[in-house]
């Protein structure tokens, strides 16, 4: 008798164990906006409504903040430059153009969200790929001053000193939407979802079994592969490298993220950097500025703030990692050479 | 009165046999249990959001080249038993062409100028929820 009950307990203890929770099976949608290609997957509540509160905060947003849409209140402050009108803004729109210009104060030379002029002159924001000749990017460089984007956020206005000068929010518009996209979904009452905004992953809550959700870092040189694998909870990890917009002229590859202080493909020694961090805005903002920054004063900023997070993978092969993501971290690039270093503060 | 460890029952061929009932029914309960996955790669090829082509790349005997006129900037899809790759756009940036050929469950092409998106599902499960880069 006691052998039958030792029998039918083991059986129900392993029923129990072998019955993993499953992940629920998402709601989702894959749609283009902003310019790149963004997917929303819900997994608990109201998933359906969740994904089209998302959806529908995002393309709200891309109305708004686009540089190619002639309606949109961006183009209107880029068409008003140098009148000395201020262009009314949406609070959203004021509110992140003085976010990117408090970026710019902070991190002086490395990030610059009037860059546009110099985009343009390169083609990246066109697509028809060239290098400028020098005159055309002097003069393109000389619009570059973040210092004459003048705020009212009282009035919620904004103006551009100088005339030619153009904003683009393309540095932190995908960032910003992860935080309404994710603000959104919560509203519905859904607790657990992963946006992909153009590369930008933002983790809300856990997993249906309570796990942290696991988010690759792609390798800048083999992009099929992953540098290592990362555990996040309401967080936002962007990622900025070269290979993911470049062009190549006589032998030489140039890549999209500018440097705003020479005009030319920032060229610091990074390979990419990704930036993890629960405020999905500056997350954003300090991939591209610290990829410009380069690992040395990257680290110092780091060290200066407990808001963010890094990982940097550098041109000579090592995946630097800041210590509040060792905890959860999995290398993965060991094979392909990668060294891998912990830094702490 | 406690017995000695020299005077406890050493286990019968009935303990023996519960035992191995019991890591069989495990077992049949973990493979019964386990969610059901494919083995093999399906390509999906959307355009502007709409499924255009799907194929099960196991199923290829061989290569199949798809031409998508009616997109924006015409292109050529090479899909293969082991993979899927842009071989020719007429897109002004290139990217989709640069991806190479992709192999793995997860990955994708994407094609921005064309609205393109060419994904791999199935074949295994990822280590990871999502790609950052």
């Amino acid at each position: 008798m006691k052998r039958i009950c030792f029998f039918l307990l083991m059986l129900g203890l392993l029923s129990g164990c072998a019955a993993p929770a499953a992940q629920s099976e998402p709601a989702q949608a894959q749609f283009f906006s902003m310019d790149t290609v963004m997917s929303v997957r819900v997994y608990d509540g109201p998933k359906e409504d969740a994904v089209q509160a998302a959806r529908q905060a995002v393309e709200e947003l891309d109305g708004l903040l686009s540089r190619t849409n002639p309606d949109s209140q961006l183009s209107a402050l880029n068409a008003h430059a140098g009148d000395g009108s201020p262009v009314a803004l949406d609070g959203r729109v004021s509110e992140l153009l003085t976010f990117a210009k408090s970026i710019s104060q902070l991190l002086p030379g490395d990030f610059d969200i009037t860059i546009a002029p110099v985009m343009d002159a390169w083609g990246f924001t066109t697509d028809q790929r060239q290098v400028p000749d020098p005159q055309t990017l002097a003069g393109a460089l000389a619009l570059v001053d973040s210092d004459k984007l003048n705020m009212d956020e009282t009035a919620s206005t904004a103006r551009l000193e100088a005339a030619g000068m153009e904003v683009d929010l393309g540095a932190v518009a995908k960032g910003y939407a992860a935080g309404q996209a994710a603000a959104a979904i919560r509203e519905t009452g859904a607790t657990s979802a992963l946006l992909d905004l153009g590369g930008n992953v933002t983790a809300l809550g856990r997993k249906a079994d309570g796990s942290a959700w696991q988010v690759g870092v792609k390798d800048p040189q083999d992009t099929a592969q992953t540098l290592c694998i990362l555990s996040m909870e309401d967080q936002t990890a962007s990622t900025s490298g070269g290979y993911e917009r470049y062009f190549e002229e006589d032998g030489v590859v140039y890549h999209h993220i500018i440097d705003p202080e020479t005009g030319y493909p920032a060229d610091s020694g990074l390979l990419s950097v990704t930036v993890v961090s629960a405020d999905h805005t500056l997350a954003d903002a300090l991939s591209t500025a610290l990829f410009v920054a380069g690992e040395e004063e990257a680290l110092d900023f780091w060290r200066s703030r407990t808001d963010f997070e890094l990982v940097l993978c550098t041109s000579d092969g090592r995946v630097v990692v800041t210590q509040g993501l060792e905890e959860g971290m999995r290398p993965t690039g060991e094979d392909r050479g990668y060294t891998y270093e912990i830094v702490r503060r | 009165m406690r017995l000695s460890a020299a005077d406890r029952r050493r286990p019968t061929l009935g303990d023996g046999l519960v035992v191995l009932v019991v890591a069989a029914a495990a077992l049949l309960l973990l493979a019964a249990l386990r969610p059901k996955g494919t083995d093999s790669l399906t390509a999906t090829i959307t355009l502007d959001g709409q499924v255009v082509a799907q194929y099960q790349l196991a199923e290829l005997s061989q290569p199949v080249s798809l031409t998508l006129e009616q997109a924006p900037y015409p292109l050529t899809i090479q899909i293969e038993a082991d993979g899927v790759s842009i071989l020719h756009s007429a897109c002004p940036s290139q990217d989709c062409v640069r991806t190479g050929r992709i192999t793995q469950t997860g990955q994708q092409i994407i094609c921005l100028p064309n609205r393109l998106v060419v994904s791999l599902t199935g074949a295994g499960d990822l280590e990871f929820d999502a790609v950052t880069g």
